[in-house]
């Protein structure tokens, strides 16, 4: 038995022999132990199959056409005889020309050569050889190549490009976000100059509390960023303790890196969210990175909780701005707003003037925001940011009662309406720099009386019932490129007389506040470039004998 | 004066005949050569030694027929046999492009054919020539 296996083993090292007699070889026999249709030179076909073909597929079986004379062998079907019958001939095919080839001394001239059959030996030569997507019949001045391209490749971390995952010692810099479900994935780079924030749900629990990586601050610094020449580490900016009721209390000292421990039966110092903050420079180069966290405690009923992370990226030695778009609004962000410092309306001012800007959420352009009580007095705060392009409409409900008196039930409503810092100027394009107070459009203030014609007093109070904001922007630019740029606001505040009501009643009225953007643009004007003008002019010789 | 003339005209003309063709020869198989190379499979380890052999044959054909030359006309067996030398050499490398190059074309076959013979003739001329010297 060891013989015949050893027997059977060697058949199986060597490739079948291949077949150069011409009489034997037959291109269209494809089906085993069956007939092929139009085969003249298949071996299983019988005499009546040949007397059902119509012709011969393969009339000529030869060797290379290039040599000067061979067999070959000759298929064809003679149709006059009945039934049809195949005629098989081997003849010398003699090629005239006086390049063929004579002989050749060469094996693998004219055959393919057999492949090598993979054993146990040369098995792992082959896969170095033939294993990988590509192989080239030279592999040596391959592999000399890709030894070359590896230095260039340590310079290219040190430069940053937009989307780009920010890289760190062991791999990237990790902004845990759901992915498919709201379970939060440690596999989320974070993109260079992609301004993220994501929020999770990580499964936790006291017991496990010192074991789970994701909840203790080292995980989140611990890798420094690769960046230009040196490595940049991450900084912890401040940490921020929340208690198990919620309230946040930001701690004096944020250098003792505090990491999650159990303390009757509570696990404290477990980091429920992490704020980045990465310094680049304008030609893409990191150069500090800082991390602000928010540490809470988890107890033993708790099996999940939600964290949330963000990064923002901002460039050295400037502030924080977001743009709403560049240079023309882009709808959907942010309508820019500010109000103008003291001082303005003098000459001399103008170089010194410059609007207070701030990305504080209340002094950008607001309109009240809905809530579900629908009450106007107990709404108060809750402000949505107007978005360009998009027309808002919103309201809540006052119920007016007997004891209320006008004058600051005014006040109330009309800070309700307005928001705590309402704006008085707005940027006309998404990028208006504070600086420039010549692209900053004035709010226009209007106040409209319901009851103009009235037959009540003047001095009888009103109160605001509706602030109406309208936008007017118009394209500008060129025609396959238009930028939106604001052109004017105008603020409609209506007002309506408080009809005193008699005491136990009480009334609801609609208070509501919209946000409307109306497109002024002109129809574009087409326009040349400079008409080309025709050069004339004389050499400077012509009159030469004359002048 | 056939008497005081030893020199041989035949071999003379041959071998001026022989010159011209050489020129040709080495030409036409240095292009087949190349486009042997580019219509087939020929690897380099096969190439090199086709090439050696083809420049070897033409370093040694000039001295040969330098020789041969000078030894007729001067009537000098010692260059002449020495050029006769040099021919069996030039032979052996004519054979082997003649049969063991690695493809032999049907216009390979003709041109060393036909430069075998002119070996060939010349070979016997010259033995004749030193004959004549000689005695």
């Amino acid at each position: 038995p060891a013989d015949a296996r050893d027997a059977a083993q060697a058949r199986v090292y060597s490739a079948p022999a291949p077949v150069t007699d011409v009489a034997r070889l037959c291109v269209c026999d494809l089906l085993v132990a069956q007939c092929d249709a139009n085969c003249c030179c298949d071996p299983d076909c019988s005499a009546e199959d040949f007397s059902l073909f119509t012709t011969c597929s393969v009339p000529l079986v030869i060797g290379d056409s290039q040599l000067c004379s061979q067999k070959a062998a000759v298929y064809s079907l003679d149709v006059e005889a009945n039934p049809p019958e195949r005629i098989f001939k081997i003849i010398d095919q003699v090629n005239p020309s006086i390049f063929c080839i004579h002989a050749t001394n060469y094996k693998q001239a004219l055959y393919l050569k057999s492949p090598e059959i993979p054993t146990a030996e040369n098995f792992d030569q082959l896969l170095d050889k033939f294993g990988g997507a590509t192989f080239s019949a030279e592999p040596d001045t391959w592999n000399l190549d890709t030894d070359a391209q590896n230095p260039p490749e340590a310079n290219e971390t040190s430069r940053y490009e937009y989307g780009v995952p920010v890289q760190t010692e062991d791999a990237f810099l990790r902004l845990p976000s759901p992915v498919v479900s709201s379970w939060c994935s440690d596999a989320n780079p974070a993109g260079f100059l992609v301004n993220q924030a994501t929020k999770c749900i990580r499964s936790v629990s006291v017991k496990k509390c010192d074991s789970i990586q994701a909840l203790s601050m080292l995980f989140y610094i611990n890798s420094s960023i690769l960046a230009a020449v040196f490595q940049v580490n991450i900084t912890v900016q401040s940490i921020v303790v929340q208690s198990l009721h919620g309230m946040r209390t930001l701690l004096s000292s944020s250098d003792v890196l505090r990491l999650p421990m159990v303390l009757d039966e509570l696990c404290i110092n477990a980091v429920f969210g992490v704020n980045y903050h990465i310094t680049h420079t304008d030609t893409g180069e990191i150069i500090e990175a800082a991390a602000a966290f928010v540490l809470g405690a988890i107890s033993k009923e708790e099996l999940s909780i939600e964290q949330s992370f963000e990064i923002s990226f901002t460039q050295e030695n400037t502030q924080p701005v977001p743009l709403s778009g560049n240079p023309g609004y882009v709808v959907g962000l942010p309508v820019r707003a500010g109000f103008q410092p003291q001082g303005y309306p003098f000459p001399a001012a103008f170089l010194f003037a410059s609007l207070a800007l701030s990305s504080n959420k209340h002094s950008q352009l607001t309109i009240l925001h809905s809530t579900s009580t629908q009450d106007c007095l107990a709404a108060q705060g809750a402000r949505a940011p107007v978005l360009f392009g998009y027309n808002m409409i919103s309201g809540c409900k006052l119920r007016i009662t007997a004891a209320m008196k006008c004058q600051p039930l005014a006040q109330t409503l009309l800070d309700v309406l307005k928001g705590q810092s309402f704006p008085e100027y707005v940027a006309s394009f998404g990028n208006s720099q504070a600086q420039d107070v010549l692209d900053w459009v004035p709010i226009t203030q209007l106040h409209i009386s319901e009851q103009m014609i009235s037959h009540t007093l003047q001095s009888s109070c009103q109160i605001p019932v509706s602030l109406g904001i309208e936008v007017k922007w118009t394209k500008y630019g060129s025609l396959v490129n238009p930028q939106a740029r604001i052109v004017n606001v105008t603020a409609t505040i209506t007002t309506t007389t408080l009809k005193q009501l008699p005491s136990g009643r009480e009334r609801i009225i609609p208070i509501t506040s919209s946000v409307v953007f109306t497109d002024i643009s002109s129809p574009a004007e087409p326009s040349y470039k400079a008409w080309p003008t025709i050069n004339i002019k004389l050499p400077f010789d012509f009159f030469y004998p004359f002048v | 004066n056939n008497s005081s003339q030893l020199s041989s005209l035949p071999l003379q003309i041959l071998l001026y005949v022989n010159g011209i063709y050489y020129i040709f020869y080495f030409l036409t198989t240095l292009a087949m050569i190349i486009y042997k190379s580019q219509v087939f499979s020929y690897p380099d380890d096969f190439l090199a030694p086709d090439l050696a052999v083809l420049f070897l044959m033409a370093i040694l054909e000039v001295p040969r027929l330098y020789l041969g030359f000078k030894g007729n006309l001067t009537e000098a067996e010692a260059p002449l046999g020495l050029s006769l030398g040099l021919t069996v050499g030039s032979v052996v490398l004519c054979v082997y492009l003649l049969l063991w190059q690695t493809y032999v074309l049907w216009a390979d076959v003709l041109l060393n054919a036909v430069l075998l013979s002119a070996y060939g003739l010349e070979s016997g001329l010259k033995v004749t020539a030193i004959a004549a010297f000689v005695s």
